[in-house]
């Protein structure tokens, strides 16, 4: 190989990707960290304000209840989305007549774009149009606001990520299932574990690790939803349904308020990447003791 | 089976349930488990798929009809479809969304090569090892940044490069975006090429460029699948950067426009979802031909990223 390896020609293989990766991967993060200590607006030159934008976010109340939000987002996406993508991953992987027909439908929805997912959405949860209040008032229910309101669109915002996740997780679920070794499934059985038991006690500690990248994967995605919230609410009423990804884009593009649009960015980040080690270190100790 | 196991799941009565269950099931519990088993996972999927089959349902019939009689499913009609095709440029959408598609993708995975080639197969003088080992790493750590925080410095990076109003403001971030996991997995592959191939191609002369096409990539068949399927997934239902840096009507992709068409058509319900399903029901069929590949690309891509 060191006969095709001369100067240029190593050059020639690696330029191109690390000139495009540098300069609008690698660049662009550098600007945004730089910007985020910076008074900018776009027009007159940008100042250099210490953390002054880090220090706006404790006082600003849609910071915080787009934070709290993302967080509805995350727990209704880690209560229902892990224990149900793994119950289901469980009962597709018997003896099911088409549970690969099965799997691949409820896989589909992981493939339509976010933005669709949620305009999809908005005629299932609308309250005046939506499906889900059109059956309840024909019962007779009032059903409530599911978007729009005041309370419950993150939960619904949730819900519909879960939606669109859940056959993606069970996937992975299900590629684990079939790995574990068949041995200690038909010796738990010979000595008498219901299936119940099998489930809790064999199952499930075997699978330890395939939680974990569930589990993250659910945390990164959820830091990350954008789309759902801008089809199905815009944000609104005030910001109150804005999560932290579309606060920023807020703060980014529609006020112009570039300096603390970056300085949101890069605390999402930061929050993503923390949570996620937090839960992984968590994951370590636990297993150790 | 072998007979041993036969015999010993006839034995305890045990039964080998559908090949690859995990779950060995004893056979007088298994007949009416099965049943609730089966009508449990039916259901689900049915729920699952609810949502779709209403996008469908309404798509056929007049906003009226949708306010009046939400439940109703006489009076079908396809007017909505021609309301579409009259009032929207869905060609135009495809035709954007295609050509970001297949040039960023290739372009991405064609660059991506050439670096995860160089990294691990070439040879690097004298004391320079230890930097190609770094310049791995300097790709990599590109997985960890999410997109939004790209998204203002690249708006202002398309602006000093005038590129507004082109495919290049999009597919130049496209690119970017891809590179970090195109050489994860294409570097996992090359370190392990064998080196035999390697050297017999060289003995028998042939230059850099003939040994990658003709003598590499054909063996790397199965991971370059992988990656087109995972990229053009992505790069058909990106919307963050389309709304960003499409500012001209002429260059609307596909999740742009979807994002437009609540304000296309405000209360012509029966349209939007005519729209909608437009979008949505191409992409459901070509995932279904290729579902096997898509299902094991996304997670082999999610569990390696």
């Amino acid at each position: 190989m060191v006969w095709l390896s001369r100067r240029w020609q190593l050059l020639l293989m690696l330029a191109p990707a690390l000139l495009v990766f540098s300069v609008y991967l690698v660049y662009p993060v550098v600007y945004s960290v730089f910007y985020s200590f910076s008074d900018y607006n776009g027009v007159s030159k940008p100042k250099y304000v210490g953390a002054t934008n880090y220090r706006a976010m404790t006082h600003d109340d849609v910071f915080w209840s787009s934070l709290r939000n993302t967080m509805v987002v995350l727990g209704v996406a880690l209560v229902l989305l892990i224990p149900l993508a793994f119950l289901l991953a469980v009962l597709l992987s018997g003896p099911i007549k088409g549970a690969g027909a099965l799997r691949a439908l409820i896989f589909a929805p992981a493939i339509v774009a976010p933005i669709l997912v949620g305009l999809i959405w908005v005629f299932i949860l609308d309250p005046h149009i939506g499906l889900v209040n059109g059956f309840l008032s024909s019962l007779g229910f009032a059903g409530p606001q599911w978007i729009g309101g005041t309370s419950l669109t993150p939960l619904s915002v949730g819900l519909v990520y879960v939606w669109q996740t859940l056959g993606f997780v069970l996937t992975i679920f299900y590629a684990g299932l079939k790995m574990l070794p068949r041995d200690v499934m038909e010796a738990s059985a010979l000595d008498g574990a219901s299936r119940w038991q099998q489930l809790r006690y064999v199952t499930v500690p075997m699978l330890q690790e395939t939680f974990g990248i569930c589990t993250v994967l659910v945390i990164t995605g959820a830091f990350k939803v954008f789309e759902l919230v801008y089809v199905l609410t815009g944000g609104g009423p005030v910001h109150l349904s804005d999560v932290l990804v579309s606060y920023m884009y807020y703060v980014t593009f529609r006020l112009q308020n570039y300096g603390y649009g970056m300085a949101l960015a890069v605390v999402i980040c930061l929050l993503g990447v923390v949570v996620s080690l937090a839960y992984l270190s968590f994951l370590r100790r636990r297993r150790r003791a | 089976m072998t007979t041993s196991q036969v015999a010993r799941s006839e034995l305890f009565g045990t039964t080998e349930a559908s090949p690859g269950s995990h779950f060995v099931k004893n056979s007088r519990r298994a007949g009416r488990g099965i049943w609730i088993a089966t009508i449990t996972a039916y259901l689900v999927t049915f729920v699952v798929m609810l949502p779709l089959l209403w996008i469908l349902l309404l798509s056929f019939r007049s906003s009226d009809d949708i306010l009046s009689r939400p439940f109703s499913v006489s009076n079908l009609t396809t007017q909505n479809y021609k309301t579409v095709v009259d009032t929207l440029n869905l060609m135009l959408m495809y035709r954007n969304t295609f050509i970001l598609a297949v040039v960023s993708v290739v372009v991405g995975l064609v660059v991506s090569f050439m670096a995860a080639f160089a990294l691990t197969r070439m040879v690097f003088r004298r004391r320079r090892r230890r930097l190609q080992k770094w310049l791995r790493y300097y790709f990599l750590a590109g997985l960890a940044v999410p997109v939004y925080i790209l998204l203002f410095p690249v708006y202002r990076l398309d602006l000093t490069f005038h590129l507004f109003g082109t495919y290049a403001a999009l597919i130049l971030p496209y690119i970017a975006i891809s590179i970090p996991f195109n050489i994860l997995l294409l570097t996992g592959f090359l370190v392990e090429f064998p080196e035999e191939l390697e050297q017999a191609a060289i003995i028998d002369g042939v230059g850099l460029f003939s040994l990658c096409t003709r003598v590499v990539l054909p063996l790397m068949r199965p991971v370059i699948a992988t990656l087109l399927i995972l990229n053009i997934i992505y790069v058909w239902n990106e919307f963050p950067f389309a709304v960003t840096l499409i500012n001209k009507s002429s260059l609307t992709t596909l999740p742009l426009g979807v994002s437009q068409f609540q304000g296309v058509w405000s209360t012509d319900y029966g349209a939007e979802m005519a729209a909608a399903a437009l979008v949505l029901v191409p992409q459901l069929v070509v995932f279904a031909v290729f579902q096997r590949q898509v299902i094991e690309g996304m997670t082999l891509g999610a569990v390696k990223g």
